[in-house]
């Protein structure tokens, strides 16, 4: 009876350590495994050349529309999410700046990797171009040295994410101007320079311009 | 901390005595027939069953690590990092949020008032003073789950735009279940816990939280209940 309850005092322990083993395990895995996450809801705007909308504020009687995603959204924020593939070429964002404040986060599965807000504009325009690390060393030698290109280039750390874009209604009259300005940010994939090798691929994929 | 995490599919788990002395009878004799390759059955279930039910208690709902206390409020600077703790980023992977950034803004959250006591949608409460320095904020009010369905919905929350202040530019919210002067902010349902959430946004304070303290943050004072 001794050597029972040892026996099941042991398998008792093992089963502790294995299930810390596995609990530690789970966490890890859900991030790579999960297919709610935020990456991969966004894909689905890949084919799109602006924000795919995913918080409108509510104006007027309209409420939020339910495709919303976002668990806790804020009531006065328009947020729209532009998913990239950096297979298919660099990403490029394009914002104009306008009476509302709007700002741009890169995300990437591990998280966010750069952010700015409107206030980095350059003369009203944020162009921000997101490349892998090949991609970007390609548009350094490419870079004519007499006319500097004024993109904000940034290396993410994966090929797949996403870029979101937040514009914050102060008042409720700024509403309609908010979930407009999302629609308004441009989000292209930049086809390879055009004396690059690949000018022929490039002039193919023309139309996702 | 939460320690009480329930061992499903375990035989101590039975509240009868007559059903638990016979699995344990039942389980003993297992063991004779065939000790070793019960015992491992019995260790692997365990370990799998409480790992898992482990790991979905710990990623449910909220970040269980990574807040920075102030005052009643518990800012939330690291819920988007790339090194972010495995746990901020389970919980985010599992709703599909999109934190904000550190260069976005700052999310504080509060479930109790400054006296410590849980926020209740039958309390009207104080949310006043000033805010750390942002280009803009907002503070939002919302209940546990999912709406109350019929319930119209007034007011969700303020922004730094129509919020009145007064002369010296702080500001008072009133959050209460009735009408109220000034800045009011209906509770969200009739009853039950609330929660507040403050977001700053283009804020040089999600730099560094730990630059902040009590008299930064809006003060939640209960002012009665009417239970």
């Amino acid at each position: 009876m001794r050597i029972v309850s040892l026996r099941f005092v042991y398998a008792t322990l093992i089963g502790l350590v294995l299930a810390g083993i596995v609990h530690i395990a789970a966490v890890l895995a859900i991030p790579i495994l999960s297919e709610k996450d935020a990456v991969s809801r966004a894909r689905t705007s890949e084919s799109l050349d602006h924000p795919q909308p995913i918080y409108t504020v509510a104006t007027g009687d309209d409420p939020s529309p339910p495709e919303a995603w976002l668990p806790i959204p804020d009531p006065a924020v328009a947020v729209g999410v532009c998913a990239y593939d950096l297979a298919d070429g660099p990403m490029r964002v394009s914002a104009r700046t306008g009476a509302l404040s709007l700002s741009l986060a890169a995300h990437a599965r591990r998280g966010a990797f750069y952010a700015v807000t409107d206030q980095a504009a350059v003369r009203g325009a944020l162009d921000l171009v997101i490349l892998t690390r090949a991609q970007y060393d390609e548009a350094l030698a490419d870079d004519d040295e007499n006319d500097p290109s004024r993109d904000v280039r940034i290396v993410a750390p994966d090929t797949r994410g996403f870029v979101v874009v937040r514009v914050i209604a102060g008042l409720p009259s700024q509403r309609p101007a908010a979930n407009a300005a999302i629609q308004a940010v441009s989000c292209t994939t930049d086809s390879a320079t055009d004396d690059a090798p690949t000018g022929k691929d490039a002039a193919g994929k023309g139309g996702g311009r | 901390m939460r320690d009480a995490i329930p061992a499903p599919g375990g035989y101590a788990g039975a509240s009868e005595k007559a059903p638990r002395r016979s699995v344990f009878r039942l389980v003993r004799h297992l063991w004779r027939k065939s000790s070793i390759a019960g015992l491992a059955v019995y260790a692997l279930a365990l370990g799998g069953a409480l790992g898992l039910a482990s790991a979905d208690w710990a990623t449910r709902g909220g970040y269980p690590f990574g807040g920075v206390q102030i005052g009643a409020w518990t800012a939330w600077p690291r819920a988007s990092a790339a090194n972010a703790d495995p746990y901020t980023r389970a919980v985010n992977a599992r709703r599909g949020e999109i934190p904000l950034a550190v260069g976005e803004g700052l999310l504080l959250t509060a479930s109790a008032d400054d006296s410590g006591q849980a926020l209740d949608a039958t309390c009207t409460y104080r949310i006043g003073g000033g805010t750390p320095p942002a280009r803009a904020w907002t503070i939002t009010v919302a209940g546990r789950g999912p709406r109350e369905p019929g319930r119209a919905i007034l007011r969700e929350g303020f922004t730094s735009t129509e919020v009145l202040r007064s002369t010296d530019g702080r500001f008072a919210i009133l959050l209460a279940p009735d009408v109220q002067p000034g800045n009011w902010l209906p509770s969200p349902r009739a009853s039950g816990p609330v929660r507040l959430a403050l977001r700053l946004y283009d804020t040089p304070a999600a730099a560094s939280v730990g630059s902040l303290d009590r008299t930064s943050v809006p003060a939640i004072t209960r002012l009665g209940c009417a239970s």
